[in-house]
């Protein structure tokens, strides 16, 4: 039985994800930063037949990250999945979202960088023995083709964006450095999805984009180890 | 006569082209942390005609920022050129300064991200309107070819890959958010230069490079925005 662990669990593309794998048979190590408050999570343990186990977990509390790995010692992770992000406040959708020039809030662009950057790196650097002990050794970040500057050709977002092209680049790194103990890292677009970040205007369901991040899951291998994919099975420029 | 606002321009590339601005007749803002410390800028003071200024900033106290703005008032600035940005306690060419998987600073991995990408957002946005009411209208920002994804074959030196690259995707995303108003803002690799920062061993010595690095910027248009340029006239990939 592959195993993943998935942080932002508790709604969104985490939580969807945590159904699909679920769904078909892997342990799911589903980690959300109170779980007393996850009810989807909650509902999808008791129907999980035990392959469902909740953690507590903040991405921003590198103590917490450390707490879990020492829970997890020895126990291998095929699929790390780095799902947890953060758009600033306001979001996206919402008045004075789009984080325009003249307009930042520097204290945000710390919490930004924290979650969508350095959460991950702590995250792959704290489990990767888990993951190279795995058959699969997957090491997932849902990145954002925000975070791509060759396809930029609409400005703004500077903090999110900033962020996210940070990601690809540490993802790429990864690649670089861990290919030799054959771990697969990828930056993963996720698509524009009708989640609490995506706001409702976006085209994209959680249904699809989550059935196809499976399926990328699933066909993944050394060869695209550093690329940035797409949800659909495509690539983004950088 | 044109003038230039130039950052970390008490050593290396930022000494560098400061001496090379005054040379060719501009007026030069020179900015740095320590100025009762930085001898050989105040060196330059003599023999500059005035057209001289040496100012404290501190990119991680945006305070500094907004004090220098109202030292300059409405006054125009042609080009706005960053140049401060930090590696590590630990440089490059030294034991232990390649930023290794598995051996993250974290704190390093956010002041990084402050001096290199938070601190030229700063400048950019508190100085729009001096570079907007300038000739040239230039925001150019140094930074480095670790900050290409798709040229990364070598892997490691995450904070430092993480910060350039976001801000190239900050630079990219002012390009077209300013180009109404004719701001021409990219991102400038400078070559791996033998500085501080660069160590001994690096390709270039400095006064190659700066003297790239100011005909780059003598000859950028508005085709050139936007785009991740070299001291030598070439351009990278993202």
């Amino acid at each position: 039985m592959p195993t993943a662990l998935i942080t932002g669990a508790s709604r969104g593309l985490g939580l969807g994800l945590a159904e699909v794998l679920v769904a078909d048979h892997w342990l799911v190590h589903a980690c959300c930063r109170n779980p007393e408050a996850a009810d989807r999570l909650k509902m999808l343990k008791t129907e999980s037949e035990g392959r469902l186990i909740v953690h507590t977990l903040d991405v921003l509390d590198h103590s917490s990250i450390e707490a879990l790995a020492n829970s997890l010692v020895g126990q291998p992770i095929d699929a790390l999945l780095n799902v947890a992000g953060y758009y600033g406040t306001p979001g996206l959708t919402e008045p004075g979202g789009l984080q325009e020039f003249g307009n930042q809030d520097f204290d945000d662009w710390i919490k930004i960088y924290r979650t969508n950057v350095i959460g991950p790196m702590k995250m792959c650097e704290v489990f990767i023995e888990n993951v190279a002990a795995s058959e699969r050794r997957i090491m997932i970040s849902l990145s954002s083709e925000i975070g791509s500057i060759a396809e930029n050709d609409f400005g703004k977002m500077y903090a999110y964006r900033a962020s996210k092209a940070a990601l690809n680049a540490i993802m790429k790194s990864m690649s670089v450095d861990l290919s030799q103990k054959g771990v697969v890292a990828v930056p993963l677009h996720p698509g524009w999805v009708r989640t609490d970040m995506g706001g409702p205007e976006a085209p994209c369901d959680v249904q699809t984009s989550v059935a196809g991040m499976k399926k990328v899951i699933d066909e993944i291998s050394l060869k695209h180890s550093g690329k940035f994919m797409v949800y659909n099975g495509s690539e983004l420029s950088w | 006569m044109p003038n230039v606002l130039i950052t970390g321009a008490n050593r290396g590339l930022g000494l560098g082209l400061t001496q090379l601005y005054l040379a060719d007749g501009w007026q030069v803002r020179a900015c740095c942390r320590f100025p009762a410390e930085a001898l050989e800028l105040q060196e330059l003071l003599e023999g500059s005609e005035d057209r001289l200024s040496i100012h404290l900033l501190d990119l991680e106290n945006l305070k500094t920022v907004e004090a220098i703005k109202d030292t300059i008032g409405d006054d125009p600035i042609d080009v706005l050129l960053n140049v401060a940005g930090y590696y590590g306690p630990i440089v490059v060419s030294d034991p232990g300064g390649l930023q290794v998987f598995g051996t993250t600073d974290y704190d390093v991995f956010e002041k990084t991200f402050r001096v290199n990408v938070i601190g030229p957002m700063k400048m950019c946005e508190t100085f729009v309107e001096n570079v907007a009411f300038s000739d040239h209208k230039k925001m150019i920002t140094i930074s480095s070819i670790a900050g290409s994804i798709g040229e990364n074959k070598s892997g490691k030196l995450y904070p430092y890959r993480a910060s350039k690259v976001a801000l190239n995707a900050i630079m990219k995303s002012m390009s077209i958010e300013l180009k109404n108003r004719e701001i021409i803002a990219a991102p400038l690799h400078p070559g791996w230069v033998r500085t501080d920062m660069g160590g001994p061993l690096a390709d270039i010595d400095a006064d190659t490079s700066v003297a790239g690095i100011k005909s780059v910027i003598d000859g950028m248009t508005m085709a050139h925005s936007g785009r991740y340029l070299v001291y030598d006239g070439s351009e990278l990939p993202w």
